[in-house]
């Protein structure tokens, strides 16, 4: 993403467009815009563990509704407010996600997948069971949000960190072994590259972000539940945004973002399960036609300069010419 | 007599989690390829037989006969036009794929037949004693369908010339092409195969549980959890793991509470993932 027109008018246009929707936006466009940045963090989050390293990471959501919890009780209980009960979710995305993934990462491929893929559902089950702290499927209901600005902006940033965190990643040696990773784990292996250590960093790191929006998502709306906190939606639509903007790019999850809030906002209200299968539909017609999505094609046009994946895939593609 | 009581119970439902498993193992056996979609297949199978015998009012064996081979239709359509595409692909790529495809199926079943619970009252109802415990007819047939459907799967791979091929193809799919096998039929008759087991588990659930389009996610994690414990793409290992976990499953949730129970299988699968990556039996492909 060197001085390419199209790239800094995305991100040009989706940084002004996002600094102005708090001064001259209606409350619907705040609301709106808060709902697109929980996609975008969550798809900057997976594009780390999914699209670099190339691991199927299905939980998530998991560190979503954990840090959902940590924050509401945190701001319920003891008044902590908001920011506050956000740092300390994000704190305990990093205490959640060091021994799980120091455990989970030690397997490759498909096992990572299953081995993720029930969490949510077990902690969600926990979150219904233990009502004596969670108040199960009542919920917990915390004071409403008089001004939602503040928070949009520390969503902002986070969201700003994220991409600007992926850019400089992907332009690094770091990002490299993720790649190395994600293309042959064994081969990275032999060439010295300590994977297990980057995956659980990798994992770490994809984990705080997820865990302090929940939280921050809890204060907005201002209200929680364990089908709110690990909704199988959040998990799906993350997936999606990152697979259609384009595995393992840095624009990839904005562009997904910015498209796929537009369809959650058509639809997820009025016709939920329409929404899911449409984006069922989006995956697997991403996975077969435009597997590097979004980013990807415009790649393959030279409408934006070829990352380091598709000079790999041009040199492959002249070894086996060879 | 609570003890015996919950070990038929135990033994009963690690029966129906064997029939699941088998198809999800046998798909991963052959073709490398994870199918998130199964325990949807299974849920979209159940309803239909609901369907089938409270709606159209057609007798059971019908939907005992008509499911799977519809599911084995449906299977060889995704084979066809999903999973031979994205062969040469990344893991991910068909992972995503199968997890779509479970995502499409939940939400239009639940169009189609709306979120509530349903069931097959009367049908397989009544009961019968076994070490002096009741038991529902139900239960009891559809154990015994999956005992024989897993045998069969069983007695097809080790002992024909069909299951050698698929065996070949498994095990090293170059040297399956250059004996003459067709690969590409093998995957497709295999995956077949697997998606019409999930739709007789379907069927065979249906009159024993109560039936809604959410279900497959329910039983998709606990066939997960039969498969790693009982080492990927071993068929007896998956049997006994089946078994052990019913057993786990029916008395960690007596003596700790439903949600304990099935967490329980999923701290059991983990611990297995972590310790003896290959399976209790250690019979499972490498990992």
């Amino acid at each position: 993403m060197r001085r390419s027109p199209l790239a800094i008018a995305i991100v040009g246009a989706a940084a002004v467009m996002a600094l102005a929707v708090p001064v001259l936006g209606s409350a619907y466009a705040v609301s709106f815009t808060i709902q697109l940045l929980v996609f975008l963090i969550l798809a900057y989050s997976w594009n780390l563990i999914g699209g670099y390293a190339g691991y199927t990471h299905f939980g998530q959501v998991s560190f979503f509704g954990v840090g959902a919890y940590v924050g509401t009780l945190l701001m319920f209980h003891w008044g902590v407010p908001w920011y506050l009960a956000a740092i300390v979710a994000g704190l305990s995305g990093i205490v959640l996600a060091i021994p799980l993934g120091g455990a989970m990462l030690r397997l490759k491929g498909p096992y990572f997948a299953i081995g993720m893929f029930g969490l949510a559902r077990v902690l969600e089950a926990f979150a219904l069971g233990f009502d004596s702290v969670t108040q199960g499927g009542t919920g917990i209901y915390l004071k409403p949000m008089t001004d939602l600005r503040p928070l949009y902006f520390v969503m902002l940033a986070i969201g700003a960190v994220m991409l600007v965190a992926t850019w400089r990643l992907d332009n690094s040696r770091l990002g490299l072994k993720l790649l190395a990773i994600r293309e042959d784990e064994g081969a990275a292996e032999s060439l010295g590259i300590r994977t297990t250590r980057i995956k659980v960093g990798a994992f770490v790191v994809s984990a705080i972000a997820p865990a302090a929006v929940g939280s921050l998502y809890a204060a907005y709306l201002g209200f929680i539940d364990p089908p709110t906190a690990f909704a199988p939606n959040l998990e799906l639509t993350t997936i999606a945004v990152v697979l259609l903007g384009g595995m393992g790019t840095v624009l990839g999850p904005l562009v997904g973002a910015i498209v796929l809030s537009v369809v959650n906002e058509l639809l997820w209200a009025s016709y939920p399960q329409l929404y899911l299968a449409i984006i069922g539909v989006i995956i697997l017609g991403t996975v077969l036609f435009a597997p590097r999505g979004l980013v990807g094609v415009a790649m393959k046009h030279a409408w934006l300069p070829a990352g380091r994946a598709l000079f790999r895939r041009l040199a492959l593609r002249c070894a086996k010419a060879a | 007599m609570p003890l015996t009581e919950l070990l038929v119970g135990g033994i009963l439902l690690g029966g129906i989690y064997a029939l699941i498993a088998c198809g999800l193992n046998l798909i991963f056996g052959v073709m490398r390829v994870i199918n998130f979609a199964h325990g949807d297949i299974m849920a979209v199978a159940a309803l239909s037989s609901v369907s089938i015998v409270m709606v159209a009012k057609l007798p059971f064996w019908v939907a005992v006969l008509v499911v799977p081979l519809a599911a084995a239709l449906f299977g060889l359509l995704v084979q066809q036009l999903i999973l031979r595409r994205i062969e040469g692909a990344p893991v991910i790529m068909s992972l995503l794929a199968t997890y779509a495809l479970s995502t499409i199926l939940v939400n239009i079943s639940i169009l189609l037949w709306g979120g509530g619970y349903t069931g097959m009252p009367g049908v397989l109802s009544g009961s019968v004693k076994l070490l002096g415990v009741n038991v529902s007819l139900s239960r009891v047939v559809s154990f015994a369908v999956a005992v024989g459907a897993s045998l069969g799967i069983w007695w097809l791979l080790a002992r024909t010339r069909f299951g050698r091929a698929v065996r070949t193809v498994s095990q090293a799919p170059e040297l399956a092409e250059i004996s003459g096998i067709s690969v590409g039929r093998v995957r497709l008759a295999t995956f077949a195969l697997g998606t019409a087991m999930a739709g007789l588990a379907g069927v065979l659930i249906a009159p024993t549980f109560a039936i809604d389009p959410q279900l497959g996610s329910r039983f998709i994690v606990k066939a997960f959890a039969v498969i790693i414990v009982g080492g990927m793409g071993s068929y007896p290992g998956a049997f006994a793991a089946a078994l052990l976990l019913g057993l786990i499953e029916v008395f960690g949730g007596y003596f700790a509470g439903a949600v304990i129970g099935s967490a329980l299988l999923y701290l059991l699968m983990l611990g297995v993932l972590l310790v003896k990556p290959r399976g209790l039996l250690g019979a499972g492909v490498r990992v």
